[in-house]
């Protein structure tokens, strides 16, 4: 289990728990967390891969570096460490670039 | 389209501060902010910061941010989760992710206060998941409660570096190593000491070669270096980590600067490109400001100045007041800051825009050590760095911080009361209390404690000495819980170690495995005979002992020893158990194949 359950300097809150789903797969998060922290906090590091097919995960968690790009309900290149995960949301790990949608 | 005044981009630190002086004076004024929460990365900084209690010393980053979220009037409008995407000739765009809208704002100054991004390197397989910059794994485990992992290891030995180790050891995380390339450490001693009394080794001269691992981190290849900072073929030295962690410093985010029109400029000493800026903080435009890690790499304290600065500039000029007086006294924070040796760099980086002045510090440090048989602190700071909430928490007047804040201080042991507040608020948890001869044959040693679980009184800890090597037994005499979380924990530790012990362990019960399988210890299945399981058939079910994939074949004839012994019976006596199939562990797709050609 990667989530903190105590710690020495600030508490953890508990928060309302909601339902999201990553590549099909039903999974718990927090409200208020981003994707990639209720995806690390599930064991998924792999957020995707590259055009050349390398894994990737993410680097900076502050919506800097783009490594952290998914599919977010239907939607390519969303920056999964700075968007909320929210009940019922579709979380896909995105090859390449993705589908450009308008 | 919005309209406003002030259009603050980036409500970190600067931002935040430039919002409460404008809002201060009724300007109206906009934060438009990326994140999911103003305060920028003070919301995920659990330690104590330095600097003196005008500027937040000594008080948690995540507490700075409340507290100056809390300062905004009403006049300040906040739009989170929003990218100002372009900065044109009339008018500015900012995306809106949860409205997924771009919206235009109309403002008459700007401060740009955006802040930088992580530095990478490049090392073999530097793409694999688990690779993370230092301000991730930050932002995971102290604003999201999230491990990235169980074992760490550190790329950089700058303040963030050492400050993110310590955070990882608080969180439960291991840090395997720091890997340091230059030939000292970069960041603060008493930062580098916190880790060091905590036994994490600091590996000089040494880079990462290559992350190990196919689809994520399964380890790192640890090189050393030579004076030219090549690689030392031979030195390799690998490490089972799952997560390499890069502290190797920031970069100002300049783009917006730069689309608006901002002169930028290569200055090393700042982080790289940096926007041109007077000491108002106004660029070459004449509405438009920066400040904070954008103005140039720097740290939070500076940051907040620079945002009250643009503030004030911005203010004055929209209201007209004069605000010379406060402008001047928050330049005269600056240079107090800045006048210690670890601003050296970015002095001579902000030179090139602006002179820049410092203010004499003291190098003398506390060189007595009191008397002996007095509980009183020793003072372990012995570089100059901008911060004095120790002479500024003592309420007997004790401890002097001389001149400038920059200077070491000194204790008058004659006035000490050995309350013990300043060892609670030290920001580089380097002030501990000793008392030599406390019994006979004993001494006593007060730590500065921020983990858990905290010792209990009468407990027997391992005394560690500042480089976390074990150095005696000691006795929990007291734990003092403090509502900001520094605990002083008095312990006894034998006599003449007063200058050795800095720190301590709680031991671990050591385990003598019997079962591999399913990790089962002598110690348990002694529990378990005592509590009346007395047959073997019945360990097994209550203790999972020999059910995992050996079936028993390492652990049956120990345990059923352990059993005679207990139960003082012959061997033979004790039934053994049975032996079911499968004898190893088969998948049963294998099994379903073979049933399958059967039927052909």
């Amino acid at each position: 289990m990667r989530r903190i359950i105590t710690h020495p300097i600030f508490n953890v809150e508990k928060t309302k728990t909601v339902r999201f789903f990553f590549e099909g797969r039903e999974l718990e998060a927090f409200e208020g967390e981003t994707i990639a922290a209720a995806l690390v906090a599930n064991g998924i590091d792999v957020f995707g891969m590259t055009e050349q097919s390398r894994p990737r995960g993410f680097y900076c968690a502050i919506g800097k570096c783009s490594s952290c790009l998914m599919i977010v309900d239907d939607v390519p290149n969303v920056r999964s460490c700075i968007t909320l995960v929210k009940e019922g949301m579709k979380v896909k790990r995105q090859i390449g670039r993705g589908e450009i949608t308008w | 389209m919005v309209k406003t005044d002030f259009l603050i981009i980036g409500g970190g630190p600067a931002g935040l501060c430039a919002a409460i002086e404008a809002s201060k004076r009724n300007v109206k004024t906009l934060i438009v902010d990326e994140g999911v929460e103003l305060g920028g990365q003070l919301v995920k900084q659990t330690h104590k910061f330095f600097g003196h209690e005008g500027f937040y010393a000594s008080v948690r980053g995540f507490e700075i941010a409340k507290r100056l979220i809390s300062e905004l009037g009403e006049n300040v409008t906040v739009m989170k989760q929003t990218t100002v995407t372009g900065i044109y000739e009339d008018v500015i765009t900012a995306y809106d992710r949860e409205k997924d809208l771009v919206i235009e704002i109309e403002p008459k100054y700007i401060l740009i206060s955006v802040g930088a991004s992580e530095r990478f390197i490049p090392f073999e397989n530097n793409y694999l998941p688990g690779v993370y910059g230092a301000g991730a794994v930050q932002t995971l485990m102290n604003q999201f409660k999230v491990l990235p992992g169980r074992r760490v290891l550190m790329i950089g030995s700058g303040n963030i570096g050492l400050i993110v180790s310590y955070q990882l050891l608080q969180a439960g995380a291991q840090v395997a190593a720091i890997v340091e390339i230059a030939d000292r450490v970069g960041g603060y001693q008493v930062h580098a000491d916190k880790v060091k009394r905590l036994g994490v080794p600091i590996l000089l001269r040494h880079t990462i070669k290559k992350a190990i691992g196919e689809e994520k981190v399964e380890g790192a290849v640890v090189v050393q270096v030579d004076e030219n900072f090549n690689m030392i073929p031979g030195t390799e030295k690998e490490f089972a980590v799952d997560v390499i962690c890069v502290a190797v410093g920031l970069v100002p985010s300049v783009e917006l600067a730069h689309m608006a029109g901002v002169k930028i400029e290569y200055i090393p000493e700042l982080g790289g490109y940096v926007p041109y800026r007077d000491s108002h903080m106004r660029t070459n435009i004449r509405n438009i400001f920066v400040a904070g890690d954008l103005a140039g790499i720097e740290e939070a304290t500076t940051a907040m100045i620079e945002g009250r600065i643009a503030g004030l500039a911005v203010s004055q000029e929209i209201t007209g007041q004069n605000l010379g007086f406060e402008l001047e006294k928050m330049q005269e924070e600056l240079i107090e800051f800045r006048s210690g040796p670890f601003s050296h760099k970015v002095r001579k980086g902000l030179e090139r825009f602006f002179p820049q002045y410092v203010r004499d510090y003291s190098k003398n440090s506390q060189r007595d050590l009191g008397p002996a048989t007095k509980l009183r602190p020793i003072i372990e700071c012995y570089e100059n760095i901008p911060c004095n909430p120790c002479q500024t928490s003592c309420p007997s007047g004790a401890i002097t911080v001389p001149g400038n804040i920059n200077s070491l201080p000194v204790i008058d042991y004659s006035k000490c009361t050995s309350c013990g507040i300043c060892v609670m608020k030290c920001p580089g948890l380097a002030i501990f209390m000793v008392q030599e001869n406390y019994q006979p044959g004993k001494d006593l040693v007060v730590i500065p404690y921020e983990f858990l679980p905290l010792p209990e009184k009468g407990e027997t800890v391992i005394a560690l000495d500042r480089d976390g090597e074990e150095v005696a037994q000691a006795e929990i005499l007291k734990v003092v819980k403090s509502a900001n979380k520094t605990h002083l924990v008095y312990m006894l530790v034998p006599a003449g170690l007063t200058q050795t012990v800095r720190g301590f362990r709680i031991p671990q019960k050591a385990h003598s495995l019997v079962c591999r399988c399913e990790e089962v210890s002598v110690e348990e299945i002694e529990k378990a005979i005592d509590e009346g399981y007395t047959d073997y058939e019945e360990l097994r079910r209550y203790l999972r002992i020999g059910m995992g994939p050996c079936g028993g074949r390492t652990c049956r004839v120990i345990t059923l020893g352990i059993l005679a012994r207990k139960t003082r019976k012959n061997i033979k006596e004790i039934g053994f158990g049975t032996f079911r199939p499968p004898s190893m562990p088969i998948k049963f797709d294998s099994i379903i194949k073979g049933e399958i050609k059967d039927e052909k």
